[in-house]
């Protein structure tokens, strides 16, 4: 049985007098445990997935159900519920809170999660042990996405959505930030979900959801995915 | 056009941060309001005071003296800085209207210069006809060709109104003892005719020589002169300002000019720190829009001038609509609780302070715009464009004190590194609530001092059931022969001309009653119970002040028809009005003088015996309860007041807090955007930006209560020289002014929890920022 489903997902926005859908009538599943990427150009609707998977949304019709609990018809207390205990977030531009050192940024997110992990450990894990004292301002660009990273893993959280986690980045060090995403998934037993551009990504995933204009266009099984070293873009 | 599009895109950034902009003009607002209606309050009460001392040709000197001698009199007028010196008489009378309010009847000479009445209505037409108070006459519906009654002489005479006017020595009109707050239904004056005074006592009298000195001379070097002259003949002199009415004048008018000077500083100060956190923010957002403007070839002072003109027009309109405002609202609100009898009431305002005012609003807007805006502006083009470099967090020195650190949950550490970023914004914040708690505080502490006057007074100080001013034919033994039932005390009231240490004179009240009086408890001034010393002089606290004496120093006492004696002063007591001087009888007669009664207070053991009070020997009596009344009613312009403070003080609270929370909140968007991801509920993200009023309440709360303080003393010192005030703040005061505050809290911060509930997750990450 999947993890997740989508089952005929819509989402429209009211932007003015018209009505645009970013997302039109989707479907699929994911298993648990599996390393997935959303493929698809600026537009094609793969943020608000993530947003409608990650219970920062709610979609207009359709249905999502998370582990057998369905999201899509939850409150908005519900909804943070979900979020605190379910889902750990990478962003784009990492989204540290700048007031806290890098210990603090973890901490900060295990403090209101029922089963959280040891803070420090995850940021040893992600190689920050030196770091943990350093506001986000006095680090690089990749250490401050390795801190999101922990950040998110330390939560505990059966799901890591990562939002074009190296669009910021630049290539080698991207690939960096990657492996570690998809190899503390791996070893923790998470289910990654990883929305992005970047075709060549998708290489390191076990299915890729290709989408165009709010629609699926195809999902592509990878039987023997790449690891994310070799990857070369 | 260039200069149009600037200035559309100024229009346009105000309407986007409207809660700041609109806060900037308020608290401009507010301080020019107030400063300038505070201002053309004293200015209006000292031009209007100004014209009718020129109108009635007031006398600068009052010489008490029974019948002068025609020598007396050219000695007098010989004195060097005497310019004009001429007799009249003036005498407090019963009248038959309602109530039997006293008038002070003033017989005039075709000839008098000085102390002329401004004639309202009608003119003295015959020797019997007489100029009536205007105000008294209102109050008692009386107008021209009217009769009214005085008894004078032990005899009821009967007068024909003929014009109705006001007095210059009657702007501030209270009859002595009896009463503290003006009441024009109760106390008026009279100008009769001095040839009437033939008809009533036999002859013309006279007791009292008006003085006109001439300008530059010395007050109390001429009053040694007619000391001199009139050896011990002398009962005492009065020059201006040492009578209540002046006195009470000045002492208005020096309120409000402290007030006017001190209150507004608080609001200038935030609306400057308003615009700080609101412009610094602004310029600092447009970074990139002022190095295109720079690379477009935008002059630096052009560039300059559009920041500048934001503070300039906020501070400008807000100045402009405090001065439409302000001394409007406060002279008419304020003016006619002073209880003066002016001519006219024409506005006068204080262009000067205007002016100072003016350029201290458009220095906390416009001066402190352009500061944000130079800040940046020395920065290159290729610079500013560039991304802003990325907020820097920092240690802060809570973080060296590990016990306390260590223990703090990660929110609270949020909140506190947060806070402490912002100084300027926790300075004004803490600033604005320190200011409106005090104002809180001043407001009850204001009241609850007056209401302690009359609960002091009647309550404390005296326990008797009636006061009743004797008629000059009751005596002692008189007294004691009637036998009333009842407890009965007897004390002389007077007035006496003392010579103070460094030889100024001047008259003051001298109370006598003997070392133990069951119906008079005396407090020093702690609050104590204490009795009148047994071998000197007892006075109050406030005269000890005035006259700048301490235990153990002399005051000389005039004798009645004799010459000085040396006192010493014993003891300082505490009453919260009738200040004056008091001894003991046996004290009063050790020094030569006898003693009679001139009023007696009693507590009746039954019914109060109504056939004495009806009696002859009973002049005029008044009951405790009717005093509390008078004086509580009469006070109100405090409550007035009070109302006045707290609207404020809120005003305050709201703008700064509002302000400071939505800065506070649009400054974190982003962080408080990615915690709600990482799953905080929507209370938690509430604390974390509201906490920091909580703390602003807590501490301005605290700094409140001194300023409250402050702020009451200044109000209440100049309210009327016969009282004594106390300030002290009961716990209570300082609990409920702390709740007001933190009520304003509550509602600002669910004012501005609904705002941040339309906080879009999604809008604040998609970009970098």
């Amino acid at each position: 049985m999947d993890f997740i489903t989508f089952e005929n997902v819509e989402r429209e926005y009211h932007v003015g007098n018209s009505v645009i859908k970013a997302v039109d009538g989707i479907s699929f599943g994911i298993h648990m445990g599996t390393i997935n990427v959303v493929l698809g150009q600026s537009g094609a609707g793969k943020t608000t997935v993530l947003n409608l998977l990650g219970g920062m949304d709610s979609p207009t019709k359709g249905r999502i159900m998370v582990g057998g609990q369905e999201i899509s018809d939850m409150s908005e207390h519900e909804l943070t519920t979900y979020r605190r205990n379910k889902i750990g977030f990478v962003f784009q531009f990492y989204n540290l809170v700048p007031n806290l050192t890098v210990l603090e940024n973890v901490q900060l997110a295990m403090e209101i999660c029922e089963d959280p992990l040891d803070s420090k450990e995850m940021l040893i894990k992600v190689g920050l042990e030196g770091r943990l004292h350093n506001f986000p301002s006095q680090i690089s660009g990749g250490e401050q996405q390795r801190v999101s990273i922990a950040r998110a893993l330390a939560k505990n959280p059966e799901i890591v959505l990562c939002d074009e986690p190296t669009g910021a980045l630049d290539s080698a060090t991207g690939r960096k930030v990657l492996k570690l995403i998809c190899d503390s998934a791996e070893s923790m037993g998470k289910t990654v979900i990883i929305v992005t551009h970047n075709a060549l990504i998708a290489d390191m995933a076990n299915t890729v959801i290709h989408m165009k204009d709010g629609k699926i266009f195809g999902i592509q099984h990878n039987e023997s995915p790449k690891d994310a070293e070799e990857i070369i873009w | 056009m260039v200069r149009n599009s600037l200035f559309r895109k100024s229009i346009r950034d105000m309407q986007n941060a409207k809660a700041q902009f609109i806060s900037i003009f308020i608290m401009a607002a507010l301080s020019v309001t107030i400063v300038t209606g505070l201002d053309s309050v004293w200015k209006t009460v000292e031009d209007n005071t100004n014209i009718m001392y020129s109108a009635t040709n007031i006398s600068d000197m009052w010489v008490y003296v029974s019948n002068p001698t025609e020598k007396q009199m050219w000695s007098i007028s010989r004195i060097q800085g005497v310019e004009h010196a001429e007799k009249r008489f003036t005498l407090n009378a019963k009248s038959d209207l309602a109530g039997r309010p006293t008038l002070k009847v003033y017989a005039f000479s075709s000839q008098s210069a000085l102390d002329r009445p401004i004639l309202q209505q009608g003119s003295m037409r015959s020797k019997s006809g007489v100029i009536l108070d205007e105000g008294f006459a209102n109050k008692h519906g009386l107008g021209i060709n009217d009769k009214i009654k005085l008894k004078l002489n032990k005899k009821w005479t009967t007068f024909t109104i003929e014009g109705l006017a006001l007095s210059g020595e009657h702007i501030y009109s209270v009859k002595g003892t009896t009463m503290i707050m003006p009441d024009s239904s109760k106390y008026g004056f009279m100008i009769i005719h001095e040839d009437m005074l033939k008809g009533i006592y036999g002859q013309k009298i006279y007791n009292q020589i008006s003085i006109r000195l001439s300008p530059g001379a010395d007050a109390s070097e001429v009053k040694n002169e007619i000391a001199r002259v009139l050896g011990d003949d002398l009962i005492g002199t009065i020059a201006k300002g040492e009578d209540s009415s002046t006195n009470n004048i000045y002492a208005n008018i020096g309120q409000f000019r402290t007030l006017s000077t001190i209150f507004p500083l608080m609001f200038f100060v935030v609306t400057a720190l308003i615009t700080q956190s609101t412009m610094f923010r602004l310029v600092e957002n447009q970074r990139g829009q002022i190095g295109v403007l720079k690379a477009l070839g935008y002059s630096k002072g052009r560039i300059l001038w559009h920041y500048t003109s934001y503070g300039v027009y906020m501070g400008g309109l807000g100045a402009l609509t405090g001065f439409l405002i302000g001394p409007v609202f406060f002279t008419n609100l304020l003016i006619p609780w002073l209880q003066l009898n002016l001519s006219s009431n024409q506005m006068s305002i204080n262009y000067v302070n205007l002016a100072y005012s003016l350029l201290l609003i458009l220095a906390c807007t416009g001066g402190i715009s352009l500061y944000a805006g130079l800040k940046l502006l020395k920065d290159t083009p290729a610079f500013l464009l560039r991304d802003k470099p990325p907020k820097e967090g920092s240690h802060i020195f809570l973080e060296n004190l590990p016990w306390l650190w260590n223990r703090m949950r990660f929110s609270r550490k949020l909140i506190a590194r947060n806070t402490l970023k912002n100084k300027m914004r926790l300075l004004m914040s803490v600033l604005g609530i320190t200011g409106c708690t005090g104002l809180i505080v001043a407001a009850f502490t204001l009241s609850s001092m007056v209401e302690g006057i009359a609960r002091y007074t009647y309550g404390v100080t005296y326990s008797y059931d009636h006061k009743i001013i004797l008629d000059e034919k009751a005596d002692s033994r008189y007294i004691h022969n009637k036998g009333l039932d009842g407890t009965v005390q007897q004390i002389k009231e007077t007035a006496i001309e003392i010579i103070r240490p460094g030889g100024i004179r001047t008259m003051e009240q001298l109370t006598i009653f003997p070392l133990h009086s069951p119906l008079i408890h005396l407090q020093d001034v702690d609050g104590n119970e204490t009795h009148l010393a047994q071998d000197g002089l007892t006075i109050t606290r406030k005269l000890a002040q005035t006259l700048g004496v301490k235990v153990g120093d002399f005051i000389e006492l005039k004798h009645t028809d004799k010459s000085y004696v040396k006192v010493p002063i014993r003891q300082i007591i505490y009453m919260a009005t009738g200040q004056g001087m008091y001894m003991t009888d046996e004290f009063y007669e050790s020094i030569g003088e006898t003693f009679k009664p001139s009023a007696i207070l009693v507590k009746w053991n039954q019914q109060p015996d109504e056939a004495f009070l009806a009696s002859d020997y009973v002049d005029e009596y008044v009951d405790r309860v009717t005093q509390i009344e008078d004086t509580k009613g009469s006070t109100q312009v405090v409550y007035i007041a009070a109302v006045l403070l707290i609207i404020m003080g809120a005003i305050l609270a709201f703008v700064v807090l509002y302000n400071s929370s939505i800065l506070n909140f649009s400054e974190r968007v982003r962080d408080l955007t990615t915690l709600k991801v990482l799953g905080f509920y929507q209370h938690e993200i509430r604390a974390l930006v509201l906490t920091e009023n909580i703390l602003s309440v807590v501490f301005g709360s605290i700094f409140g209560v001194p300023l409250g303080k402050f702020i009451a003393d200044v109000a209440a010192s100049g309210m009327n020289d016969q009282l004594d005030l106390l300030s002290h703040i009961p716990f209570t005061t300082v609990v409920i002014s702390g709740a007001i505050t933190l009520l304003f809290a509550l509602i600002n911060n669910s004012v501005v929890a609904q705002k941040m509930r339309s906080l879009d997750m999604l809008e604040a990450l998609k970009s970098v920022e």
